[in-house]
């Protein structure tokens, strides 16, 4: 009996906690934690899965999830602070970038005629965040620009790029990855932020300058254009 | 002085952090907590960035003693163990255990009730100043944190070393 309630002790918190946003993979709330202000990620169970093969599936991208964050943390690369992993509820409980909007919502309310030029060092910051992470083997899988965050310094201060959501994300040296990395990210962009294209170039350009090993990536990602995401699997 | 949290995930479960300086008895102070006679924690406040860090620690082993997943014997020594980066016990109570020589303590107790009375019994044992808990942060011996928790000199430029550190006591079991 005693054990049975303490079990629940995370659904329990959860279930008082502001729910922000539920996706297919997971839930994600607001709530103070530990005195601080955080969001908590919670895998919840899929009922059309086989009860063993939802198990070690949600274990596996809640840990991999972690390993990515910790990964990119090292490399310097700014990424929410991990307070706690549950690994009975499946659920991640990080840092609120607390202040911040993401690089989506900056795009689309700063004026058109602007939409190019203003944002070039925003475009030049994002690409060299992303050279640093794949220089690292991070592929974060799920590269959209409202998986980016700005938070504005003291005294408006150059503002800081946040990377999230590294549900998706895996490890790889391999260019293709990379490349293919980039072609999501270039998708998505240019379909939430029509006209665009000479923006995102900066942002490749950037990326190119800033990374070793661009020069393969960005010969991959010609090629996944011409092919889409999925590799021919023909014969 | 002392600092109370009480845990959001437990309610019910509280964390009082209490630290000493000027410590004169720490090894008869290890000897009552190692024979179960003081019910609590003691570290090692060299190796603490912020009284933050032992809550992290302290949550993660309530968690785990209510999951049954506990690594050590005890609620305290679990606490101990889960501000080590790496999964060896004897290392973590090396590091992060009070050592007979020291002459600072900070004591960590979990209990439901008031603390008052708690407080009273650990202070009457402890011949020491005590200080507040924040001044922890003055303590703290940069090198050797950096050094066993291997932090990097990029990571410092993106953020605090207390960031560095709580990320690497809550990921240390998928590394």
């Amino acid at each position: 009996m005693a054990q049975e309630k303490s079990m629940a002790a995370i659904p329990e918190f959860l279930s008082k906690a502001e729910l922000l946003k539920q996706g297919a993979e997971a839930r994600v709330y607001r709530a103070r934690f530990l005195g601080r202000p955080t969001i908590v990620k919670e895998r919840f169970r899929k009922q059309y899965r086989h009860p063993l093969l939802d198990e070690k599936l949600t274990h596996r991208r809640t840990v991999q999830e972690v390993r990515s964050v910790l990964r990119c943390r090292r490399a310097g690369i700014s990424v929410p602070v991990v307070y706690f992993v549950d690994y009975t509820s499946h659920s991640i409980f990080l840092e609120e970038i607390v202040g911040s909007s993401t690089v989506r919502d900056h795009i689309v309310s700063s004026p058109p005629s602007a939409r190019c030029e203003g944002l070039e060092p925003l475009a030049e910051r994002v690409g060299q965040v992303l050279a640093r992470m794949h220089d690292e083997d991070v592929i974060h899988g799920d590269l959209t620009t409202s998986n980016m965050l700005l938070r504005c310094g003291p005294e408006d201060e150059v503002s800081e790029l946040f990377l999230i959501d590294f549900g998706l994300s895996y490890i790889s040296a391999l260019p293709e990855d990379k490349g293919v990395d980039l072609y999501v990210l270039e998708k998505a962009f240019l379909s939430t932020h029509p006209h665009t294209e000479a923006l995102f170039q900066r942002l490749l350009k950037s990326y190119a300058a800033a990374s070793k090993k661009s020069s393969a990536v960005i010969k991959k990602l010609e090629e996944v254009r011409l092919r889409g995401r999925k590799r021919s699997m023909v014969g | 002085m002392h600092l109370t949290h009480e845990l959001e995930l437990f309610p019910g479960h509280k964390v009082t952090q209490m630290l000493f300086k000027e410590v004169k008895n720490a090894a008869e102070l290890r000897q009552c907590a190692v024979e179960g006679k003081i019910n609590g924690a003691l570290i090692n406040p060299t190796m603490l960035v912020n009284p933050f860090q032992v809550l992290v620690a302290a949550n993660k082993a309530v968690n785990s003693q209510n999951n049954g997943k506990m690594k050590t014997r005890s609620l305290y020594s679990e606490i101990i163990f889960n501000l080590s980066p790496t999964n060896n016990i004897s290392e973590a109570f090396k590091r992060f255990g009070c050592s007979d020589g020291d002459d600072s303590v900070l004591v960590v107790l979990i209990h439901n009730e008031d603390e008052s009375q708690l407080l009273a019994d650990l202070t009457a044992r402890v011949s020491g100043r005590q200080v507040p808990v924040e001044e922890v942060s003055s303590l703290t011996d940069h090198a050797k944190v950096k050094k066993l928790y291997k932090v990097t000199q990029e990571e410092e430029k993106s953020g605090t070393l207390l960031d560095a550190v709580v990320c690497r006591m809550a990921a240390k079991d998928v590394m």
